[in-house]
Parts: C-alpha cells; structure tokens; sequence
C-alpha cells in the first residue's frame, strides 16, 4: 500500500496542510493518520474540490475522491499508522523531511484546542497552526485529510491478516465500530473464554472489556505493580492448591515461589523448596 | 508418603515432547483445563538479540509480551505430572489407591526447554527466571562428592577461614 506521494516541484512554495486521522472510534483495527498539503495558492480552489465531511460521504464517494485527489498533482498526502497517543508531530515531520515548505497546518482537535495549539507552536515555531474541534468540516484541507486516512483504514481493515487460525475464526467483522451490528456479531462469535479475542481487537477499548467480563479472569503481575506501587505481586497468584498441590503451610494465604525466608542468593532468584505436594 | 512413577519417561512412544511448547507468562489465568493454545498463542522471533539473549514476541489479551527460550541444563529434563488414576490396565481398581496422603503421580510429557515471558521489558539475563537457573551448577557444586584430596586442601589451607 502506498504510503505517500513523491516530493512534489512546489514544495519549495508556502503551503498548508490539514491532518485528520481514522479509527479513533472503531474497537478493531489499525488506526490511521492521513494529511494533505498543498501550495496556499491553491488553497481557493480547494471547496471547489467537494471533499466535505469524509464521515458524511459513502464508502464508494470516498473512494473516488481518495483516487482523484491522487491525480491531482497540486496536492500532496501522506499516511500512517500510528499509536494514538503520539502527536500529530509524527506527519509534521514527515511532510517538513520531505522538504516542503510548510507554513501553515489545519488539525482537529479531541481535548482544549489552545493547548494542543501551543504545544504544537512550541515543537514546531516556523508554522501558523490553526486547531479547531470539528476541523473536518471547516477546512478542506483537512477534510481531504480525512478522507486520505480513512480510504486507508478502511483498506487496511479489509486486508488485514488474522493471524489465529481455527475453523471458526472468519474475517466478516465489518466496519469496526462498536455500533456496528455486524461488527458486534463477530465479536460475540469471536469471543474465547481464556483468549478473549484475536490480537485485531483493541482490548483496552471499554467495549472490549465489557465483552470479556465473564470470561476467565486473568491477572497482570504488571498491573497490580501499578496499583499497589510496591513489588509485591504476591497477593493475586494462583493457589498451588487450587491446582491438587497440597501444602505443608497451614496459613491461606496465596503461595508464589518468593525465595521467602531463605538466603539472599534464593530470595533473589525466587526459589524455594516444594517438599510436599 | 506420595509417589512419582517415573516409568513412561524411558519409552519415548508412550510420552509427547513439548519442548518448545511450554511457556511461562507473567499473569495468572483463572483457568485450569485444555484450550486451543496453538489456534491463537502464535510467538515469532523477533530480530532483537541482547547479549545472546534472542527475544521472541507474542500476544495475549491484547498485551505485548517479549519472551526467550532458556534450554534445561544437560543431565536435567522438565516433565510433566499428572495424578495417576484409580484403574489399572484393566479397568479395575488398584489395590493400592491414592490418598490423600498417598498421592501417586505419572509421567505425561517431557520437556527440555522454557520460553519464559515479559511484560513491560526485553528479556534478559537479570530476569530473575534467568538467574533461578544459576541453582543448577550451584547445587551440583553443593551436592557432588567430596573428593579426598579436597578435604585435605581445606584443613591445611583454610583453619582460620571457615
């Protein structure tokens, strides 16, 4: 899949940029940032370029802006997939690399547009940032963003390799948002007592946890490092009587190879002595 | 007073090997039963080698998990128990049958190697599931016999050490 255009001959020109991603809402799948640039010389004719709100368009709509806007040799684009968590300053420093003059750039905005603003100017001083909840369908350039990303997302969902194999695992897992009847299906299809689901699901998304109640609890060593601040995981490991061991301990408490009592050399690698069981 | 028989071990038809398939996660499943681990656990060795430590990486519940293979020491094997039943070959009871205080334990599978696995770091040497298997070479040092020759070293060299 391509992942951008070439660096175009009026990179050396003032120019915009809009930046919009795709999947934020969605419980599966990759999610996918896409910009659009161009010399703010075009920037008028840009409205005349119908690309409005990618979420109001259809699938079919979107794909034929997404090859148009391809052919136009007075836009430039750009792709990625990314961790949400990371700024935007991925795509700014990717367009900024490829050695186009960027003056201005257009972005959305999910937390306080001021701050994200600033923070941005601060990262990036020689460009004018205008954010703006809503930014899709205020400015062209970042619905032309919008669409980039989400034609992306949307192919990549439908070539996206599941990986577990298993004769009841299919890929009809439509659109990926929550609300989506036949995405839903295919999660409660999907759903694994011990597994929960395939690695596609975002299983920190609440939609996810919510599915996965009732299945086998699993506990983290890693989360209770957080919770408690200490080392300890001691309190949550399985019994080893829970598993037809017996004990010569007569106390309750959960037992984990700790090394507790015994020199520092054990203590240190956790080893102790099992002699009844 | 339990027993482990031992027996199966020697017949490699009557055993499966699972090396290579036992791993070791950092997380406690509240599960207890068989389950399609190949249909979904599906680790890959990841190009990241750290002091000839080869990472290998896998998925589970959504988490990220980084893991390496450590193989048991040689005159060591890993083996796999499970409670013997009541039946013998026939299908009748055993005269002697396991107790409480009796359990009688089999062999089911061998191993000759662990994948262990971590959450939030690269696998290294100074895991502590790494260092636990420092015990070998120490309790084979602690434990193997004393040779004349040692004994004699010591109580001429070391008096006013020990």
């Amino acid at each position: 899949m391509e992942s951008e255009c070439l660096t175009p001959e009026w990179a050396s020109q003032p120019c915009l940029m809009g930046i919009d991603e795709a999947g934020r809402g969605p419980v599966l799948g990759p999610m996918v940032y896409g910009c659009m640039y161009c010399p703010i010389s075009y920037q008028s004719s840009l409205a005349s370029l119908h690309f409005a709100d990618s979420k109001t368009l259809k699938e079919e709509k979107r794909e034929e802006l997404y090859e148009s806007l391809k052919l136009d040799k007075s836009l430039g684009w750009a792709v990625d997939v990314i961790d949400p968590r990371e700024l935007s300053a991925k795509m700014l420093a990717k367009v900024l690399d490829m050695g186009v003059l960027l003056t201005e750039a257009y972005l959305d905005t999910v937390g306080d547009p001021d701050k994200y603003r600033i923070k941005l100017s601060e990262r990036f001083p020689s460009i004018k940032f205008v954010v703006s909840k809503k930014a899709d369908s205020l400015f062209p350039i970042v619905s032309g963003a919008s669409i980039v990303a989400k034609v992306t997302r949307d192919r990549a969902l439908k070539e996206w390799l599941v990986e577990e194999t298993g004769e009841d695992i299919n890929r009809n897992f439509g659109s990926g948002y929550p609300g989506d009847p036949e995405t839903k299906a295919w999660l409660v299809q999907h759903k694994h007592s011990v597994f929960g689901f395939p690695s596609l699901v975002r299983f920190s998304w609440g939609t996810c946890t919510t599915h996965l109640k009732g299945e086998v609890e699993v506990a983290w060593e890693a989360d209770e490092n957080e919770e408690s601040g200490n080392g300890s995981s001691s309190k949550r490991q399985a019994k080893l009587s829970s598993f037809g061991f017996k004990t010569c301990e007569k106390r309750s408490e959960e037992i984990e190879s700790s090394g507790k009592g015994r020199c520092k050399f054990l203590q240190a690698r956790k080893i102790q002595q099992l002699t009844q069981f | 007073m339990g027993t482990i028989d031992f027996r199966a071990a020697a017949d490699e038809n009557s055993i499966v090997d699972l090396s290579s398939q036992v791993h070791q996660l950092p997380c406690c499943i509240r599960f207890d039963g068989p389950v399609e681990v190949s249909h979904y656990f599906k680790p890959k060795s990841s190009d990241v080698e750290i002091d000839g430590v080869k990472t290998e990486e896998a998925h589970f519940r959504g988490r990220k998990l980084q893991g390496a293979t450590i193989s048991l020491p040689s005159g060591y094997s890993g083996f796999v128990l499970r409670q013997a039943s009541n039946l013998n070959a026939n299908g009748k009871r055993k005269a002697s049958m396991p107790t409480e205080d009796n359990q009688c334990w089999e062999v089911k599978a061998k191993f000759n190697n662990l994948t262990y696995w971590n959450h939030d770091s690269l696998p290294s040497k100074d895991d502590t599931f790494f260092r636990s298997f420092h015990w070998f070479s120490i309790a084979e040092a602690l434990h193997k016999p004393v040779k004349v020759e040692d004994l004699v070293a010591v109580s001429h060299g070391g008096k006013n050490k020990i």
